[in-house]
């Protein structure tokens, strides 16, 4: 049994009096000491399956239309919320994009850390700022026993993103969902950043989610990978398999639009068209319109996720009946 | 056609605010029609049916020159409105220039807000009145009292929301283009700014009209024989335990009115909050 | 690629400064600089895409800025075509600005929500007089729509209603409509999504190279600098830290900061299947 287990998530959000859905279908495990990778465009429906799953959707125009959540063997969707809200930030915990946005500018941030501390166990203020430091240590803060009275404007933002970091595993959680945890950061601050959840993981064995727009990111930190496009996933697998073997037109396409370092590219396979608005109704598979293998019938029977090897999965109706591999994409 | 849909729907659903629109439109409706509606002249007096009970044929009885009340308050609606469309026109006009201008020229600003500040440090009610002191009783001169007064405040808004729009990638782009600075003060950032003008110009006619029926009250503001509701309030105050009516009728009319705009001034400001803005396209 | 250095230089800037008086952060602290901009030099020669590459804070975004007048230069000069453009007033600056335009990053900020397409683009024909009329205006503005790949029948519809990418165009539109020399491009295409980045991307190599526009082109990206430019300059703390042609910056790096950020960058592992 995983440790986070998926399955068939559905959201939707109503807009005058209609429920139109905007995650459907969504299932996947995350074993302890794995590395989730969740990647696609925005509107494509990653951060909102993310907050479905930290119970972050009550309150708004989007709500959970279906499906089920078990971590750690339990039934997330069957606890009260008092439990579930127990459960959240002690086992489950999460990183936002904008670390200044999510830390309270009015508090130092040894007291944030320190707060969360007590919530979920019993300690002494003492004991909890001890901790702190220690937590702030851990994220590589320099002179944490300085730091720990700073407030988040004195920080830098790479500081600030370790200080969420440093906040999110004070009680050493289960599971970290990392929602665009580096993408307000320089590249030289990202790659700290991941460098340290990653050695952080492989202390603690916390299974995370990572949630990004950038293959790059993905490829260097995830062992497994699940590309969303508009609500539905529409290829998975681990990252070596994918990597190697991209099933799916727009994982393919996705690929040919990112502008390399390593080599010159004359011009770039760019997908055609945009990612379809909310309300449009696509029978047929969501990607046809921009696909340039799309025939007849994938605009009007919408394709199954079908497994094309062990532990890789492609919703697509022509899975194997076209050059795969990265070349392959839409028209410029 | 689209705006003044847009305008009604901020009405869906605000049973208050639709209340004071509707008021509105009757004061409006009053206002222009007086002449037509009023069963008496508002200005001729009869001294045998002075202090009449409201009844028939003077339904809001008589005032102690045996002047019809109904009729007066039907042209007093009148005046209500003039006044209160002519000091909002000012206040917007002058304030509205002066905050926009100060915002957009930091050292013009320094000049005039300071000016401003100064100004905004007495009392509506005492400015109005040092004022009208200065000036002979008027229509006219009231209007432009009390939208001077309200100039200041309207100058405060704006003067902040044009340094916000100032900044806007969208100004620094119309700059690129070689816009000049009229341009950019008026098709750039004006536009943006029509939102915030009309909710301020409900809140400017809901305090004319408290700030009119002092004035007349105390004898400085409109002419005394004009019919308004505050001159009506003035003149019959002596009689207030012989004829309460005399005062409740101008009294009452006031009060609605004042409340009126304040609840479609809040509507209004309501529908203009960014978190009832946001749409679809953030999710 | 190569024969862009033997062309003479369409715009150079020598010992750029741009510093900000920041006020008072706390009660009884004194007013300090920042020097966001402290000694930049360097050529756009005519035709050539020059990147300037940095990450945020650097000053990259304040030369631009600088160089089309909207921020205040503290010292240096910048010739454009022979003349100093800093040392203009912003009136004799006016003309100019038809030669060096600007793109903007954020295409959702950088449009005016109260005017239609039509309007944005018709103005800079209108302050320049390159349209007498409407009707004059109105074909030039059909025809640089379809330039950048839109339906010119979106004509009279507002920003609201595009995607950001849409948004990017149009701000593109409004730039290519004057047929300017330098284009100066600040974070152009970092706010959209890779797969439309990579359309929009296409089309600016596209527009620079069909109309031989000089670009300086902003960017912390350095996988779009790389497949859009000819020489890059990397800025570090508001200085140029390395310049050179691309093949030289991305092969064979020799400031120490410029290598730090080509091994930063998150590669994707593709083995052969």
């Amino acid at each position: 049994m995983a440790l986070l287990e998926v399955r068939d998530l559905e959201v939707g959000v109503a807009i005058g009096g209609k429920v139109l859905p905007v995650v459907q279908g969504i299932s996947f495990d995350v074993e302890e000491n794995q590395t989730l990778g969740i990647v696609g465009e925005s509107g494509c429906g990653k951060s909102l399956t993310s907050l479905a799953i930290m119970g972050l959707l009550e309150g708004s125009m989007l709500r959970l239309t279906g499906g089920s959540i078990s971590f750690n063997g339990q039934d997330l969707l069957a606890l009260s919320p008092r439990a579930r809200r127990a459960i959240m930030g002690d086992q489950m915990a999460m990183i936002f994009q904008e670390p200044m946005t999510s830390l309270n500018p009015v508090y130092r941030i040894g007291d944030q850390i320190i707060e969360s501390l007590r919530q979920h166990r019993s300690m002494s203020q003492r004991q909890a700022r001890a901790r702190a430091i220690e937590l702030l240590d851990l994220v590589r803060i320099p002179d944490p026993e300085r730091r720990v009275d700073s407030y988040p404007h004195q920080l830098s933002g790479g500081q600030r993103q370790r200080v969420m970091i440093a906040m999110a595993l004070a009680c050493g959680p289960k599971l970290l969902i990392a929602d665009e945890p580096t993408t307000a950061l320089d590249v030289t601050v990202q790659k700290e950043v991941l460098d340290l959840m990653l050695d952080l993981q492989k202390r603690t064995g916390t299974a995370i989610i990572l949630i990004s727009h950038d293959l790059g990111v993905i490829s260097e930190t995830c062992d497994k990978v699940v590309v969303m496009y508009r609500g539905k996933i529409v290829e998975s697998a681990k990252t070596a398999t994918l990597f190697s073997n991209m099933s799916h037109p727009y994982t393919q396409g996705l690929l040919a639009s990112i502008p390399v370092v390593d080599h010159d590219v004359e011009w770039l396979n760019a997908i055609p068209g945009r990612v379809p608005l909310i309300d449009e109704v696509l029978p047929g598979c969501a990607f046809h319109p921009r696909c340039s293998f799309a025939q007849a019938s994938c605009a009007t029977s919408p394709p199954s996720a079908d497994y094309v090897s062990d532990d890789h999965l492609v919703r697509c109706h022509f899975p194997n009946d076209r050059p795969s591999g990265g070349e392959a994409g839409g028209d410029a | 056609m689209s705006a003044i849909t847009s305008f009604l729907a901020i009405f869906r659903g605000r049973r208050l605010a639709t209340f004071g629109l509707i008021w509105l439109l009757i004061v409006v409706v009053a206002a222009v029609a007086a002449p037509l509606l009023a069963p008496f002249d508002p200005l001729d007096f009869d001294p045998m049916v002075r202090l009449s009970e409201p009844g028939w044929p003077y339904i809001f009885g008589t005032d102690h020159f045996g002047r019809d009340s109904l009729s007066r308050a039907l042209f007093g609606a009148r005046m209500a409105v003039l006044i209160g469309l002519g000091s909002v026109l000012v206040a917007l006009s002058t304030g509205g220039l002066i905050g926009m201008l100060s915002a957009y020229s930091t050292r013009l600003g320094h000049v005039l807000m300071r000016l401003v500040d100064v100004l905004m440090a007495f009392p509506a009610l005492l400015l109005a009145l040092v004022l009208m002191a200065l000036l002979e009783r008027s229509v006219l001169n009231t209007i432009i009292v009390i939208g001077v007064v309200y100039a200041t405040t309207t100058a405060r808004i704006l003067f902040g929301l044009t340094l916000k729009l100032k900044n806007e990638v969208f100004v620094d782009a119309a700059t690129c283009s070689g816009a000049g600075h009229a341009s950019i003060l008026f098709r750039h950032i004006l536009p943006n700014l029509i939102s915030p003008l009309l909710v301020q110009a409900s809140f400017i006619f809901a305090f004319s009209q408290l700030q009119a029926a002092a004035l007349d009250f105390l004898g400085l503001g409109l002419p005394p024989e004009v019919p308004s509701w505050g001159n009506m309030l003035s003149e019959e105050r002596i009689y207030i335990t012989r004829a309460p009516w005399l005062l409740i009728f101008p009294g009452a009319l006031i009060i609605l009115s004042v409340f009126s705009m304040n609840l479609i001034g809040d509507a209004m400001r309501d529908s203009l909050d960014p978190r009832f803005k946001d749409d679809i396209a953030g999710v | 690629m190569t024969q862009a250095t033997s062309k003479r230089a369409l715009l150079d800037v020598r010992d750029l400064k741009t510093y900000f008086t920041i006020g008072k952060t706390g009660l009884f602290q004194a007013k300090s600089q920042l020097k966001a901009v402290d000694g930049v030099s360097f050529e756009v020669r005519e035709g050539e895409v020059l990147s300037l590459v940095g990450e945020s804070g650097c000053g990259k975004s304040t030369v631009g800025r600088t160089l089309t007048q909207l921020e205040r230069a503290t010292g240096g000069r910048a010739d454009f075509d022979g003349q100093d453009i800093l040392a203009m007033s912003p009136r004799a600056f006016r003309p100019l600005r038809r030669q060096i335009q600007m793109i903007f990053q954020d295409p959702f900020a950088s449009l005016n929500p109260r005017r239609s397409i039509e309007q944005t683009l018709a103005e800079p024909l209108f302050i320049h007089k390159l349209a007498r009329n409407w009707a004059e205006a109105r074909s030039k503005i059909v025809e640089t729509l379809e330039q950048v790949g839109m339906d010119p029948k979106v004509m009279q519809r507002y920003p609201h209603e595009f995607s950001g990418g849409q948004r990017q165009r149009i701000g593109i539109a409004r730039v290519m409509i004057l047929k300017p020399r330098l284009v100066i491009a600040d974070e152009a295409v970092s706010a959209l999504d890779v797969s439309i980045q990579a359309q929009v991307l296409n089309l600016l190599k596209k527009l620079q190279q069909d109309n031989g526009l000089s670009m300086l082109f902003i960017s912390h990206d350095l996988g779009v600098v790389r497949h859009i430019s000819d020489r890059v300059a990397v800025m570090y703390k508001g200085r140029i830290v390395e310049m050179g042609d691309k093949s030289q910056i991305f092969e064979n790096p020799q400031h120490d900061y410029t290598r730090r950020l080509l091994a930063s960058i998150p590669r994707i592992a593709q083995k052969a299947a």
